[in-house]
């Protein structure tokens, strides 16, 4: 599963803010507040005067989990939508002012949820819930712009997966990895359900989700909290509740044996070893511990993958792993490029051997110190802009219902002991429950390069 | 794997800036988008309730100071509301220092420096920074003036991350074993870079443009890297990386007066060097327009980058073409965007970009297409580039693309590292002191004439080199209506004879 979004975007850093980081301990504080309206909208203020910016996030309760059989990367297309206009909103016209009045904007699905955001001068925070009141009221949509953007959406899916090296052998392993069908394929979508996707779909899709009782929005920045109510009231207020959408069954049966694939890649030019094993839902406590073993086993340059299968053994070109965190059963993934000459059998073998090590033996105190410092370290720049802090709270509040996590995830990663990595290394790192993707460059078929005309 | 990452773009703010402290405002309150017009791709309906009022903005100011040793420092302060920091040493030696037979040098020897110090060997260093979780990196463009060192990092931290910096900037020793690991790691992961489309793209127009002039490179060749030895790395590294041919630039929460006398200590004894800066030939005289396609059988679509010869740092089309290039092609309300992607449907993100060097930069045009509308869209961006060139952009165009671009350049002030790097460009490129307290003014001042004028100049459609990687067998006879065609292998070798163009 990819997160995809609306717009192509440069990742920059952002504006240093954060008056409501109080420095009282030696980890900065967010000082939010929450209410909730008639209609069922939550909301999340943060009020801060240290810069003049306000940020404003809405996260739907809706994503690539939700889809059914026939109809995948549903969510995603709906989010493009989203922008192409409704009652008092014409197509495009929200990008257009928010980039034209010196803001920055997108929208982003993936497998759990939704999210649209601004970032805005702090003078025009109704223009920013103005344009996400009347889009949550009233989306416009014709057969046109929905075709429009099919062939953008499509074109994503090219980009990301059917023009990229590699790129299919991602979503074949997260078909292979799950049972259940929520997680067992990728956002994007299939071509075939992209172009299967009509004007009724899309208008019942925003019946069922695009409803204020099913939505987060959280505002962060320079603005008195009573005025920000005052006016979210005056916009979102008269939106109408809807029936709470059905749950999702994220049930995932228990994986008894392996499961390998071997992928032919015509656009690849080295092979790939891409290992996945099934772990547990993000904010648990074993979901921490893996997140702090998949930094020690493979981020960075002093993580183990790199020492040994880089460096001494000299056997990849690149190696990592991480711990992807779901409100469903997540994954731990391990990926190695094998180099010239080395048979992706023997990565593997590296890559087991590495994994064995952590299961017998207690990690070293500097790397479980190393993990938790890039905890911190990432926990501390995510506070810097309030765009970031409001997607965050906006992810928390819809993912487990809880948008103090902010304030106290660090901690939990702070908890995590040696014993903790060594145990779930044993638990969730075993062959019984691991996806092998094994990726195999081949050359097309019938073609010679720069052959006759 | 899946990413968990947001992107988005920088924020915030319409402002003015002036000066450290008392804004002085010199735009009209002119309102972004507001008459309702409709354009391709685009419907404003003018409902939407804009705060018509400008917010302005103080601008921080740096600090600098000097060693005795020439090393200057320049440090801008946050407003010490979170502990972290962030630095960065320009050296003043790039990869045009490099001997014509070892393109790639000043790229290693800022790649290796962290592989081994006096003190510490490479695995004992990474352990190190990543120990406190700090951040060190180090390059040099192979095509570029300066080699870069930076490192982050949280306060708590301050000393423990100096030292290191210290140590690796002023003691690496290039072990042999290291050198020679990375050298065929190296070799052997190119294959993985000539998969990615947007490599090959990139790698011939930089070609097309500048032929054989140096800055035609865009990474290290295999021989080069074959050929350097860690003798030569400790060697580029003694000539250039002395202080007085060095800046160090700071920013976050520390200040001046905690910084230097542990500058001083770590660096006061640093020894001064006589380094000879190089010199570049012209630009060679810019070739007709010609297409050049490489083959990537099995591709699904079409990667177009388009380009033509842009400008210097220095020249006074500068912020003309800025706002120029904002109009056509910045962000989704850009002209490229609002006809390619939102009117016609061919492709998920198209824009230009320019960029502008000691040397006239490149002007580039790029987006990735399917397969069978390679030939819409390429008619699309020669219509897009003959239309800023051959009328004047509207008044509103004008308006919203200044608005924009101030309101995006204010944004990156409140972020400390975005100022930062406004103030190493400052400062490398020789601008005036005042270049970025009077930058809204030279944007408000743009007129449509301005943007027409460096459009026909820099827009050079009869000098446009059009490179498309795609399926050759697919897309060769389309592409050949635009012009004569060239044909490339995967690895950058020109397969066949150029054909004659057909329109």
């Amino acid at each position: 599963m990819r997160l995809h979004k609306i717009f192509l975007g440069a990742a920059l850093l952002f504006a240093l803010a954060g008056s409501a980081l109080a420095q009282a301990s030696k980890n900065p504080h967010v000082d939010l507040k929450e209410t909730r309206l008639a209609n069922g909208l939550r909301i999340v203020t943060v009020e801060d005067h240290n810069a003049p910016v306000i940020a404003v996030n809405v996260t739907y309760n809706v994503g690539s989990r939700n889809e059914k059989r026939g109809r995948t990367g549903f969510a995603h297309l709906f989010e493009h939508m989203m922008f192409q206009g409704s009652e008092n909103v014409g197509k495009s016209e929200h990008f257009i002012l928010v980039l034209n009045n010196g803001g920055n904007m997108n929208g982003t699905t993936n497998e759990d949820r939704t999210n649209y955001f601004e970032a805005l001068p702090a003078n025009q925070l109704e223009l920013a819930l103005f344009l996400e009141a009347d889009r949550m009221r009233s989306l416009a949509v014709t057969q046109e712009n929905l075709d429009n953007q099919r062939n953008a959406v499509q074109e994503e899916r090219r980009i990301g997966l059917d023009n990229a090296a590699y790129g299919k052998s991602g979503e074949i392993q997260q078909e292979l990895m799950y049972d259940n069908f929520a997680y067992k394929h990728d956002t994007i979508g299939s071509m075939d359900d992209l172009n299967a996707a009509s004007v009724a779909d899309v208008q019942a899709f925003f019946k069922m989700y695009y409803a204020p009782n099913n939505a987060v929005l959280t505002v962060v920045g320079d603005f008195k909290t009573a005025d920000a109510l005052a006016t979210i009231r005056k916009y979102f207020d008269a939106i109408a509740r809807q029936p709470d959408p059905p749950a999702v069954d994220m049930t995932e049966p228990e994986q008894t044996a392996e499961r390998r694939k071997s992928v032919d890649d015509v656009l690849a030019r080295a092979a790939r070893v891409a290992i996945a094993y099934k772990t547990v839902p993000g904010n648990t406590a074993d979901f921490y511990a893996l997140q702090v073993l998949g930094n020690i086993l493979g981020s960075g340059g002093s993580s183990r993958l790199n020492q040994k299968l880089t460096r001494e053994k000299e056997l990849v070109t690149n190696a990592n792993s991480a711990a992807q965190e779901t409100r469903g059963v997540g994954g731990f993934y391990v990926t190695a490029t094998p180099r010239r000459g080395v048979k992706t059998e023997d990565v593997e073998a590296a890559v087991y051997e590495e994994i064995a090590r952590l299961q017998k033996e207690p990690i070293a105190d500097w790397e479980l110190q190393k993990a938790k410092s890039g905890a911190r370290r990432n926990f501390i720049n995510g506070l810097q802009s309030s765009l970031s802090r409001a997607n965050t709270i906006g992810q928390y509040s819809v993912y487990y219902g809880d948008p103090n996590l902010i304030n106290t995830r660090l901690d939990k990663v702070m908890a995590v002991t040696k014993e903790d990595v060594q145990r779930v290394a044993n638990k969730y790192l075993v062959a019984t429950n691991r996806t092998v993707v094994i990726t195999v460059p081949k050359a097309p078929a019938g073609r010679t390069v720069g052959g006759q005309q | 794997m899946r990413n968990k990452i947001m992107k988005a773009k920088a924020l915030i703010a319409i402002v003015c800036i002036a000066a450290f402290a008392s804004a002085v405002c010199a735009q009209q309150g002119g309102t972004a988008g507001q008459n309702p017009t409709s354009t391709k791709g685009a419907v404003v309906k003018g409902k939407a309730p804009v705060n018509k009022n400008l917010l302005t903005v103080k601008l921080p100011k740096e600090q600098e100071a000097t060693l005795k040793n020439g090393l200057h420092v320049v440090l801008l302060e946050s407003n010490h509301m979170l502990p972290i920091f962030s630095m960065e040493m320009v050296v003043i030696s790039g990869g045009f220092s490099d001997p014509a037979d070892m393109r790639g040098l000043a790229n290693m020897t800022a790649l290796l420096m962290r592989e081994g110090t006096a003190k510490h060997n490479s695995r004992e260093l990474g352990e190190a920074l990543d120990t406190i979780g700090a951040s060190f990196g180090a390059n040099s463009g192979v095509s570029s003036f300066t080699s870069n060192i930076t490192a982050s990092g949280l306060t708590d931290n301050l000393d423990q991350i100096l030292d290191l910096y210290a140590e690796i900037i002023r003691t690496p020793k290039y072990p042999t074993e290291e050198v020679e690991r990375y050298k065929s790691r190296t070799l052997d992961s190119q294959p993985q870079l000539r998969a990615n489309p947007g490599f090959l793209a990139q790698e011939r127009l930089a070609q097309a443009i500048y032929g054989t002039h140096p800055a035609s490179l865009t990474f290290a060749p295999p021989e080069a890297i074959k050929k350097i030895t860690a003798a030569d790395l400790m060697r580029f590294h003694d000539q250039n990386y002395v202080p007085n041919n060095a800046t160090l630039y700071i920013a976050g929460d520390v200040t001046l007066k905690q910084m230097m006398p542990k500058l001083e200590k770590l660096f006061g004894d640093w020894k001064q060097g006589d380094v000879k800066q190089p010199t570049l030939p012209p630009v060679p005289a810019q070739a007709e327009t010609k297409i050049h396609l490489i083959n990537r059988p099995g591709s699904v679509q079409t990667v177009f980058q388009i380009g033509s010869l842009s400008l210097e740092r220095t020249s006074p089309d500068y912020v003309a073409m800025r706002v120029m290039n904002q109009i056509l092609g910045t962000g989704p309300p850009s002209r490229l965007f609002l006809n390619i992607r939102e009117d016609k449907g061919y492709t998920y993100s198209v824009g230009s970009t320019f960029n502008a060097l000691r040397y006239p930069g490149l002007f580039t045009a790029q987006s990735p297409v399917r397969t069978d509308v390679t030939e819409g869209t390429i008619r699309e961006f020669m219509n897009e580039f003959k239309r800023i060139r051959d009328e004047k952009v509207t008044p509103a165009e004008l308006d919203n693309a200044k608005h924009a671009i101030i309101g995006n350049f204010a944004l990156s002030l409140e972020n400390p590292t975005g100022r930062l790097n406004n103030i190493i460009q400052q400062k490398m490129y020789g601008l005036p002191a005042n270049y970025w307290d009077t930058y809204p003014q030279k944007v408000q001042a743009i007129t449509a004439e301005d943007v027409q004028r460096v459009a026909q100049k820099y827009v050079d459609i009869n000098h446009m080199q059009i490179v498309a990687v795609g399926d050759a067998s697919k897309t060769r006879a389309v592409l050949a209506k635009f012009g004569s065609v060239q044909e490339y292998d995967g690895d950058g070798k020109p397969v066949r004879t150029a054909s004659a163009g057909g329109q």
